[in-house]
């Protein structure tokens, strides 16, 4: 919970980083300046601060000046990040009370100055970070029947209960609850119950299916069958001539490949006369595909190449491909007893419905899940929902084992029965509440519920609540909510809007995802135009509050940027598409009163340091157009 | 719940263009829901005007402040500090609570933030749709429970008119989006409720009087004597 701050006292760290601060920066003066306003209970500057004798004494500062937040003024880097956490933790210091200020990325004393003023600012207004210890169920529900459903409950069983059902006998018909304490309603044999389980791991898997618009027409038969049906044929080959077909259905799937490879050396095994595959690009980029490959040719299967579209041609005799090979100039006609199809692999009967009953999202194909750089394979839009297996598009052989081993490492969390997670979630004022349902509505990992009692006190005795465990702390709630009832820790309005209560001309707001990493990059690439950009860093574009565009520009701003994720690839699902139309929102607001046109919104990669760097130049001749800001509030 | 749009904020700049200091004041009740008048809303007016006339080098102060309902005058008693301060308010709840606001301070003028559009349902996020007229004489049970008043263009109690098409009220084609007709609705509902008797019945005129203002309600048996 958000305790109420009380008796904050603040320690100051300058650090010279062995010379390389003061090239740029005048320390003591920057030092003086500081010391000469209020803000903080300690101040020091030294020349090396991430010294074993440095660490111990700030530890006895710490104590003596009964120091219970820090500001570390140093070149920042992982390692001192690393060195100052666990400093804070052995001396009982919250590690969210820890604020660093990157001097190495400064190039004058006043920035050095400005930026340590920021983070003391923040460190005043930061709402203290407790822990909750929640209690949670360890079982776990793997819904799937097939191979990897049942390889997946076996690992799992190990660590926890498992309860595996197929979906069909015993079928999901709605969910309550979060991670650690989800209630499934289930329908088994007609009958609705109940169950309470920590986590759900989805493995229903991908099934097969001839797709004949894949193969100019072509019907199945006797002698044409799809793989599945040769593979569930068991058929006695010896004697005959059965040839593959690959690359025409399902073209980025291994499993037709691995299936294919493991029938032609079963078959040659069982005394076949001839086993050919046609193949357009071989794929043996799993473990062991490449064995059975080299395995298989040489115990004599045929691999062919072919080019273009292939025909099955049939006469009196029997049934042959026809095809072209890459460097024959004529047409290769091979004679078969069997000819067989890959096919296409579709996501499991029952995806679709499952996927709207949990509230899950599905991608490419109908597989859960989508297409999008920063989701982990294995995570769903909803902690403690997973995905093994083919379900989320076809996998095959150790992709699913190192799938099963990582949701292992994600479920067993809750195998104790208890967990203790830091209080990160936003929190809602309840006596702004008005219970509108619009954050439960926004939030894209279903992590919000409606509570109600004496507490909570509205009209309603009602108020939103954010659960720990299923928050993956976007904001978009809070961003949302139209009471402004909801904080999320960290990046509360007040933290958020102090640092813009003097902008600099530019005022980019940048998701710490993508546009943050390219603003750091940018910053190497072109120092110069950092002189009128202002960072402001959010965990995703989807925090960016209308209200934080304007004041940005009433504090006197010129233009704001909002630097975001490329679409469809927001981690957080839709934060960038929430952020881009409250950017069209504010530019009409803008409008109405004549300010011109000063918002740009930019989609970039965290790698894409030059395009950032591009749209801050097209930003600075927005505004040159547009003028200075008129709408600039003198206090 | 009801539902509100804001104004124009053009307008809203030229009813206050004479005063120097303003409160906006929000309400946390349907304007909030609707998300039109809460205290993200006033937040947002408030910087919007301000820049407004910062731009027109016509300073504004503005105050900002959001209580629980401007339909009840012990909420409205809360807003009584920042009142003295200003030449002007601008109310963001509906219709009821911009008045009733006025009401408890008469010698503060009062404006309008918002257009007061209906009782509607609130369909998805940024979606409402009108459900009730508030008639005061309700006949949702001859009509499977849709209402004739509200979702039939022409508030016809017998329905439907030659106008209705493929489903769609002949009223669409000047509007945005296409308007279903209510009386389509009805039959569908009364035919899914097995009840399409109830079509052939004729609903007898109305008391419009009752839909007809100014109108009061009391109940005696609640009403309290203060004296
Ligand atoms: S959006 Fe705000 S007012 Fe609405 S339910 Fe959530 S917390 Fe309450
Ligand atoms: S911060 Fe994001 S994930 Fe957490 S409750 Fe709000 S909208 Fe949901
Ligand atoms: S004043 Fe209007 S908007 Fe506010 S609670 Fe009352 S009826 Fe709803
Ligand atoms: S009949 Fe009258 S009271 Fe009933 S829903 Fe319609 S308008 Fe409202």
């Amino acid at each position: 919970m958000t305790e109420q701050i009380t008796n904050i006292r603040i320690g100051i760290y300058l650090c010279d980083c062995d010379g390389k601060v003061s090239k740029k920066v005048d320390l003591q003066k920057a030092k003086t300046v500081i010391q000469s306003q209020a803000g903080f209970d300690y101040i020091r500057a030294t020349d090396v601060l991430c010294g074993k004798l440095e660490q111990e004494k700030i530890g006895a500062e710490i104590d003596k000046y009964s120091l219970n937040r820090l500001v570390i003024a140093a070149c920042v880097d992982p390692f001192i990040m690393r060195q100052f956490l666990q400093l804070a933790d052995e001396k009982g210091i919250n590690r969210y009370n820890v604020e660093f200020v990157d001097l190495g990325a400064v190039d004058s004393t006043e920035a050095a100055v400005a930026a340590a003023n920021n983070a003391l600012g923040k460190m005043h207004l930061r709402a203290e970070i407790g822990y909750e210890e929640l209690a949670v169920t360890p079982d776990v529900l793997v819904i799937g029947a097939g191979s990897e459903a049942a390889a997946a409950a076996t690992a799992i069983a190990k660590s926890q209960p498992v309860v595996q059902i197929d979906n069909v006998g015993t079928r999901v018909i709605g969910l309550d609850g979060f991670p650690g304490a989800f209630t499934v309603r289930l329908l088994e044999n007609g009958q609705a119950v109940k169950k309470d389980f920590g986590a759900i791991v989805l493995a229903l898997g991908a099934v097969p299916q001839y797709d004949k618009s894949k193969y100019g027409g072509i019907e199945l038969g006797a002698d044409i069958l799809s793989l599945s049906q040769f593979i569930n044929s068991g058929k006695d080959y010896a004697g005959k001539k059965v040839s593959f077909a690959l690359g025409m259905a399902d073209e980025d799937s291994l499993l037709s490949f691995a299936a294919v490879l493991k029938a032609a050396l079963d078959l040659k095994g069982e005394g076949a006369s001839e086993v050919n595959v046609l193949y357009e690009d071989m794929k043996v980029c799993a473990d062991g595909l490449e064995q059975d490959y080299e395995l298989a040719r040489k115990k004599g299967v045929n691999f062919l190449k072919y080019t273009g579209e292939f025909q099955i041609v049939r006469f009196p005799s029997g049934i042959a491909f026809k095809y072209r090979e890459p460097f024959l100039s004529d047409p290769v006609k091979i004679v078969a007893d069997y000819i067989v199809l890959a096919e296409d692999f579709v996501p499991a009967a029952g995806t679709l419905e499952l996927a709207e009953i949990l509230d899950i999202r599905t991608g490419p194909g109908g597989f859960f899940q989508k297409d999008n750089v920063h989701f982990l394979p294995i995570r769903s839009n909803r902690a403690g929902i997973f995905f093994v297996g083919s379900c989320h598009g076809p996998i095959h052989g150790t992709d699913l084992y190192n799938e099963i081993e990582a949701v292992l490492a994600e479920v067993s969390a809750f195998a104790k029965g208890k967990v203790s997670v830091p209080s990160l979630q936003p929190k809602v004022d309840a006596e702004k509440c008005a219970v509108c349902l619009t954050c439960y509505r926004c939030c894209p990992h279903h992590a919000i519920e409606i509570v109600h009692g004496e507490e909570y006190n509205n009209m309603y005795y009602s108020a939103a609540r954010m659960n720990p465990l299923a928050c993956q702390r976007c904001g978009v709630c809070a961003a949302e909510c139209p009471g402004k009832a909801i904080q999320l820790p960290l990046y509360s309005d007040q933290e958020i809007l102090f640092e813009v209560k003097q902008p600099a001309r530019i005022v980019a707001y940048a998701c710490e995802n993508s546009g943050f990493l390219a603003s750091e990059f940018a910053k190497t690439l072109d120092p110069e135009l950092q002189k009128d950009l202002q960072i402001v860093e959010v965990p995703c574009s989807g925090k960016i509050d209308i209200i934080y565009l304007l004041k940005a520009l009433e504090n006197g701003a010129d233009g704001v940027m909002l630097c975001v994720c490329h679409k469809e690839n927001c981690k957080f699902v839709w934060g960038n598409d929430r952020a881009e139309q409250r950017k069209e929102r504010t530019q009409k607001i803008l409008n109405q009163i004549g300010l011109g046109e000063r918002i740009d919104f930019v989609h970039v990669a965290a790698n894409q340091g030059n395009q950032f760097n591009t749209a801050v130049k097209a930003m600075a001749e927005k505004i040159r157009q547009s003028g200075t800001n008129p709408g600039k509030v003198v206090k | 719940m009801i539902v509100a749009e804001g104004k124009p904020v053009e307008k809203i700049l030229e009813m206050i263009a004479p005063y120097k200091k303003v409160l906006i004041a929000g309400c946390r009740g349907c304007v909030t829901v609707c998300l039109t008048g809460g205290e993200k809303e006033v937040g947002i007016l408030a910087s919007q005007i301000r820049m407004a006339r910062s731009k027109d080098g016509n300073a504004l102060e503005v105050l900002e402040q959001t209580e629980e309902r401007q339909c009840d005058a012990e909420y409205n008693a809360k807003f009584l500090e920042n009142v003295g301060k200003v030449d002007a308010i601008v109310s963001l709840a509906c219709g009821i609570g911009i008045q009733y606001l006025g009401e408890k301070y008469p010698l503060t003028p009062i404006y309008p933030g918002v257009n007061t559009l209906m009782l509607g349902a609130n369909i998805d996020v940024g979606r409402w749709e009108e459900r009730c007229f508030a008639c005061g004489d309700c006949v949702l049970d001859k009509t499977g429970g849709i209402c004739p008043i509200a979702r039939c263009s022409k508030s016809l109690l017998n329905g439907p008119c030659g106008g209705s098409q493929f489903g769609k009220c002949e009223v669409s084609a000047p509007v945005k989006e296409d308007i279903p007709c209510g009386w389509q609705l009805i039959y569908d509902r009364l035919s899914a409720l097995g009840q399409l008797d109830k079509m052939s019945e004729i609903i007898p005129a109305k008391n419009w009087l009752r839909a007809k203002g100014p109108r009061t309600y009391v109940r005696e048996d609640l009403t309290l004597d203060r004296s």
